[in-house]
């Protein structure tokens, strides 16, 4: 009980810390994060992420089902991520299936520890229901998950994984096609560069993370 | 309720602190109008809608009022995703440099620190079509593209090595819009400086890192003549975003 009660007062403190430190951006929630540590210090979360994690980023997405979440929610398992865009002719297709190709040759072992992430470079027609339609159009099992945020934080997320973004006049975009292999703690551990390229070494990536 | 007394307490010092550590950078109207980006794949006009533009570029000791006031951007905290180990290298430690250069435009900053300089003054990096539409004034004409004069001037620069210590800012000269240093003194970053995508296409392969810049001569530019726009273009395409550069700067816009 008096255990209960220092850990209540910790909390109390460090919020009043942290929104002491932090005014500009939203390092909040960093550090209600932080105080959760204090109970389970086995998971990856916020504090004992690396400092070249994508984690970092504190920006918020939304995902095809409606859920607002934070990087943060793909920490403590491989994730295999690439930017597109839906309303893309050729290459995003492509992109997705080159990333399918990855979990088809994954054995149901190691498929449980990997999950498959879109991002979108295109906030503004990538909707919930819009990621719907193209997860079954593509065929996306539960596995994977499809979100978007604000232009500035695509941006921001863009220029951490160095994906060079140029929105066209016809409301594509030119871009990158590069698949990212994030460690469990979301830091970037292999890139596989260019379309229809043979998925081996990614494949060899993925089994040293696990 | 002490943890509320002491809250109202920090925001009311906050508050306070707020108004004397706003750094000194006066800003002025740019007016808008249309810039035809360098070169792209999808050559067109784009109009700029008028905005306001910092008259000089950040110096360090704007910049240290900001670590000052947020401790996640000292050199000794900032995370690797967001600047490389050169961040402002220049600097003695977190909060000391050399005098000589307070006044001088700071420099090894990454792109996430300009960005979020920015944002904590209430301003925003300039796009660089906002950027290059400034920076084509000369000091008494709004568009000075197209003048050789002008042209080589900045060209002149771009040849000389940088200075062991840089000028304080202000050392150029004022353009048509009072702008300053938005030539001959740093190069400068904008929030969409890796835009200039000219490798390829969505359909194409993407070895980009490589060979952005090698195959000069396809480039579809609308004025082969206008070397400093390359130079500048080049100069942009080959950051990244946690890149902190001796020579390079930033600005913000309104």
């Amino acid at each position: 009980m008096l255990n209960n009660f220092k850990t209540l007062k910790f909390i109390i403190l460090t919020s009043c810390i942290s929104l002491f430190l932090y005014s500009c951006g939203s390092q909040k929630e960093h550090e209600t994060s932080e105080v959760k540590t204090v109970v389970d210090s086995t998971k990856i979360t916020m504090s004992n992420i690396p400092d070249e994690s994508i984690f970092n980023l504190q920006s918020k997405w939304i995902t095809q089902h409606d859920d607002s979440i934070s990087l943060i929610k793909f920490a403590n398992k491989i994730t295999v991520a690439a930017m597109v865009f839906t309303h893309c002719q050729s290459a995003c297709p492509r992109i997705v299936a080159d990333i399918q190709r990855i979990e088809n040759a994954l054995t149901s072992q190691e498929k449980e520890q990997v999950r498959f992430l879109l991002i979108s470079m295109d906030p503004e027609r990538d909707t919930p229901p819009v990621f719907r339609e193209f997860s079954k159009e593509h065929g996306l099992n539960e596995h994977w998950t499809l979100i978007s945020s604000t232009m500035d934080a695509t941006v921001e997320i863009a220029n951490v994984l160095g994906v060079k973004v140029k929105k066209l006049s016809d409301g594509g975009f030119d871009h990158s096609n590069t698949i990212y292999i994030l460690n469990k703690k979301g830091v970037v551990a292999y890139q596989q560069n260019g379309l229809e390229v043979s998925p081996d070494e990614t494949l060899k990536q993925i089994r040293l993370l696990q | 309720m002490k943890c509320f007394i002491i809250l109202i307490l920090v925001l009311w010092h906050q508050d306070g602190t707020a108004q004397h550590s706003r750094n000194n950078n006066k800003i002025v109207p740019i007016k808008g109008g249309y810039y035809v980006p360098l070169y792209s794949l999808d050559s067109q006009k784009v109009y700029i809608h008028d905005f306001s533009m910092d008259v000089y570029p950040v110096t360090n000791n704007d910049y240290l009022e900001f670590v000052k006031k947020y401790p996640e951007w000292r050199k000794s905290r900032t995370k690797s995703l967001f600047a490389d180990s050169n961040y402002l290298q220049h600097w003695n430690n977190d909060t000391t440099f050399n005098k000589n250069i307070k006044n001088s435009p700071v420099v090894n900053v990454s792109w996430f620190a300009a960005k979020k300089y920015c944002e904590c003054e209430g301003k925003r990096l300039p796009s660089t079509a906002e950027w290059e539409l400034a920076a084509r004034a000369s000091k008494t004409k709004i568009d000075a593209s197209k003048d050789t004069l002008f042209n080589q001037w900045i060209l002149n620069w771009v040849s000389k090595p940088n200075p062991k210590v840089l000028p304080n800012v202000g050392s150029t000269f004022r353009n048509y819009f009072g702008v300053y240093d938005l030539h001959g003194l740093v190069w400068e970053w904008t929030y969409d400086y890796n835009s200039a995508l000219t490798t390829g296409e969505s359909r194409g392969n993407s070895g980009l890192d490589n060979t952005l810049f090698c195959g000069g001569g396809s480039f579809a530019s609308k004025d082969l003549n206008n070397y400093a726009s390359f130079m500048r273009f080049a100069t942009r395409s080959s950051l990244k975003a946690k890149y902190c550069v001796t020579n390079v700067g930033f600005r913000c816009v309104k």
